[in-house]
């Protein structure tokens, strides 16, 4: 008797817990059936994004995270933005003339206005771009301090000065970073103040962030383009955990989750309500090679051997499950010098590595090291595996040395980096001048130590070419030598892997943007 | 008492020293911070600008002097990643680890209690097997697996719960049961074996030959003898569940202490590290001496 008497105590206290779990209810990660949004969520009008990690800050100057900028995007816009075919087109800016080959005149769109209700002008721009142009702590820092100055014409007029010919100032005026913030507001309530209420001209203003857990967009009334009427509500909940997010998806917690890894594409696709929507991203994989002296890899012959013995396409279609595009050139589709020979495209000839090898003196082969992260890349491990794999087919004995990422970026920084190690590029200009000088002999002496004239030659000329149609070709050639001479043996291009609700009509960019404009209700 | 208090109380102070300057140390020798901060791309004198106006790149002891500074007035400097101050940062963290913490703790405690005195009582019992092999079992899976698990089950498959988030009780309940089951794995085995000796004590078979009922025996005379104990480990869960913590938060995405430490670990940002860290040792030092003096209500025998 006492012993049910403990069982029904015992059985009760779990029982009220799990009911009390039961009992509420009203947040946005409630589940329903599973992939399907209710009826209630679609009055809502709210669209759910997670994503892997959470906003770093709302000073648009001080990051450098693309997951930061997918949110930004919806709140601040750029002077230039670019459009789906990556050509970079006017945004805020409604014309503008090149002066010289360092000053730049535009003019901004008249009835633009910032969320507090300020107009938009020309002192704004000039008050954001030489703040970020010339105050050296902040993390955006490097990719504007070519800009010297900005000249105010008038309420509208300014003229963009920089300190030498500067070809890629709309492609940096295009990217993260750039867009405009309100001079008045925040000068006269402090930064403080601003990065708590962050004030900008795109079409969602901001309603809240929890750190680690939600930002909040609501739709700004004034709008330069009219206000957003798809969605009342747009939330980028964090969620780190890969798992996690694809449960969220399943369940209908979110209607998009972002970086779905391979191992759960077949789970979202078989949900019913949910699949897998991919995208060619920028971040190129490869192998940075090191051509010092008196390293087998510092004979092109052997370089081109090591490309000709790793099959891009198994990496690509097998390893990565689809989830990649095999390449030749570290400057893919939609960026300014694509050279689209070089895309989708790759050498694998095992004899012909065989032959390469034997005249450069290594018939019995070598051995190499190669270092590669693990977990930075999709499947990054694997395919430094399955390299060795492939090089062992040409006998050259890889040893595969894998490092925690920030251990692997102090590695890279001192310069001791082995023969080879697997890194993803990716370019957020969009601007394959940005790309290619990776190629650059005094950029990377002591790390790489590669040089090659004529790209030495063409990258000189390039840097300061302001025609843009010789400017593309020079790139162009730039990646064509390089796919010959292989001072990186480029592997392929990621592709972005977002999990959507079936009912979410959402087409992703390759900057990984999450533009809520964009995104419609089925 | 109060004497006791006072000197507990102040032994934190070099105790806090001691952890601070161990995580200095451990942050320091970690790595550099600025590596983490740039993209791919960015140029060794990128890199070394931004090291030098964050003051990175000062030796090891000044950059020790301006943090301990910086800590007696309880400023732990900025945090790299958020750009503002880091302690604010923590604090704002602080109610939701506590939130899931307690939660975990009153289910350790639900299932623990019982379930320890009931495997005590029924020694050697198909009962007992069952529930001390069952916290073993329980024990020696992982969170972050357990936390997954119980996401398929209860949210995917049978749409119970919220799969994560903080919000309502709803979302309380997964990983709160994600982290104090295992902490009631760890304390019904402990329980267990102090009701164990106790209940082999001459007085409990005093009171069993009295003719006092079993139910009173186990429960009022052994039971408030064995609570010392009990209160030790409770107290000694504290790190366990700051522990657990960072792998829950993460797995239900929790906005948490636990979750904000992980990140910083990841990015470096020491700012972070050293106040989360100090912030978890003080309250686990706190628990120890809340722990000291319930030992004194529990057992008037004890003196300070």
């Amino acid at each position: 008797m006492k012993r049910k008497a403990f069982y029904g105590i015992f059985l009760f206290v779990i029982s009220a817990i799990l009911l009390v779990g039961c009992s509420g209810g009203t947040t946005t990660s409630e589940p329903t059936d599973n992939g399907q949004k209710d009826s209630e969520k679609e009055v809502d009008k709210t669209l759910s994004v997670a994503i892997g990690a959470d906003m770093v800050s709302f000073d648009i100057h001080d990051h450098n995270n693309t997951s930061t900028e997918a949110i930004h995007v919806n709140m601040f816009n750029y002077l230039f933005k670019k459009d789906a075919n990556g050509v970079v087109q006017p945004e805020l800016v409604e014309e503008y003339t090149i002066i010289d080959e360092l000053t730049v005149e535009m003019k901004l769109r008249a009835g633009v206005t910032f969320h507090n209700g300020d107009a938009l002008t020309s002192e704004d721009v000039k008050f954001t771009l030489e703040r970020v142009a010339t105050d050296d702590k902040l993390k955006e820092y490097p990719n504007y301090k070519q800009i010297k100055e900005v000249q105010v014409v008038d309420e509208l007029t300014f003229r963009v000065v920089t300190h030498a010919p500067e070809p890629s100032l709309f492609h940096r005026l295009s990217r993260l970073g750039s867009g405009i913030l309100p001079k008045n507001y925040i000068e006269e309530n402090g930064w403080d103040h601003f990065l708590a209420n962050p004030v900008g001209t795109g079409p969602y203003q901001f309603k809240e962030w929890v750190r680690d857990d939600h930002v909040t967009l609501v739709p700004f009334e004034n709008f330069y383009q009219g206000k957003v009427e798809e969605w009342d509500e747009v939330v980028f909940r964090v969620i780190p955990e890969n798992s996690t997010r694809v449960s969220e998806l399943l369940t209908g917690g979110v209607d998009i989750a972002v970086n779905i890894p391979p191992a759960d594409w077949e789970r979202v696709n078989s949900n019913e309500g949910t699949s897998i929507v991919q995208e060619i991203s920028n971040r190129v994989v490869m192998l940075i090679l090191r051509s010092t002296e008196g390293l087998p890899t510092a004979d092109p012959r052997v370089r081109q051997a090591l490309d000709y013995a790793i099959d891009d396409g198994t990496l690509a279609n097998v390893v990565l499950q689809g989830g990649a595009v095999p390449t030749k050139t570290m400057v893919g589709p939609g960026n300014f010098g694509h050279n689209p020979e070089l895309y989708d495209n790759y050498n694998y000839d095992v004899e012909k590595a065989k032959a390469l090898l034997a005249e450069a003196g290594y018939a019995d082969g070598f051995e190499i090291t190669l270092q590669s992260p693990r977990g930075r890349y999709l499947q990054d491990a694997e395919v430094a595996e399955m390299i060795a794999g492939m090089l062992a087919a040409v006998n050259v004995t890889v040893k595969v040395e894998f490092l925690e990422w920030s251990n692997f970026v102090e590695m890279r920084n001192a310069n001791e980096n082995k023969e080879a190690y697997l890194i993803g590029l990716g370019n957020s200009m969009f601007d394959g001048a940005y790309s290619v000088d990776w190629y650059r002999y005094e950029r990377h002496k002591g790390h790489t130590d590669y040089k090659n004239d004529k790209i030495e030659e063409l990258l000189a000329a390039s840097a300061v070419n302001m025609n843009p149609d010789e400017r593309d070709q020079q790139i162009q050639e730039i990646s064509a030598i390089a796919a010959e001479d292989v001072p990186f043996v480029t592997l392929y291009q990621e592709k972005i892997n977002i999990g959507v609700n079936n009912n979410i009509d959402f087409v992703p960019t390759s900057d990984e943007m999450i533009y809520a404009p964009s995104i419609k209700r089925k | 008492m109060v004497k006791y208090l006072i000197r507990r109380l102040l032994q934190i102070i070099p105790v806090l020293f001691i952890i601070s300057f161990i995580v200095f140390c451990l942050v320091f020798v970690a790595g550099d911070p600025v590596a983490l901060m740039l993209p791919e791309d960015a140029s060794q004198e990128d890199i070394e600008q931004l090291r030098e106006s964050l003051g990175l790149n000062e030796p090891f002891h000044i950059q020790y002097f301006n943090y301990m500074v910086g800590l007696v007035q309880l400023d732990f400097g900025d945090s790299f990643r958020y750009n503002s101050s880091a302690l604010p940062i923590v604090l704002e963290r602080l109610p939701a680890t506590l939130e899931l913490a307690a939660a975990a703790m009153i289910i350790a405690i639900v299932i623990a209690i019982p379930l320890g005195i009931w495997s005590a009582t029924k020694k050697n019992s198909p009962v007992d097997f069952l529930a001390t092999g069952g916290a073993v079992l329980w024990k020696a899976m992982p969170n972050f697996w357990l936390g997954i698990m119980f996401i398929l089950l209860f949210s995917v498959t049978l749409g119970w719960f919220p799969v994560s988030g903080r919000g309502d009780i709803s979302h309380l309940v997964l990983p709160a049961l994600t982290l104090g089951t295992g902490i009631a794995a760890e304390m019904t085995r402990l329980i267990r074996s102090s009701m164990l000796e106790i209940l082999n004590q001459d007085y409990i078979r005093t009171a069993k030959s009295k003719g006092i009922r079993n139910f009173f025996v186990v429960n009022k005379h052994a039971f408030r003898n064995a609570l010392i104990p009990v209160v030790t480990i409770t107290a000694l869960q504290t790190s366990t569940v700051v522990g657990g913590t960072l792998v829950t938060e993460t797995v239900f995405s929790w906005p948490g202490l636990g979750q904000l430490l992980i990140q910083a670990v990841n990015t470096r940002d020491m700012a972070i590290v050293q106040a989360s860290v100090f912030i978890i040792a003080f309250a686990v030092i706190l628990m120890n001496l809340l722990a000291d003096i319930l030992y004194k209500l529990l057992d008037p025998r004890i003196k300070y």
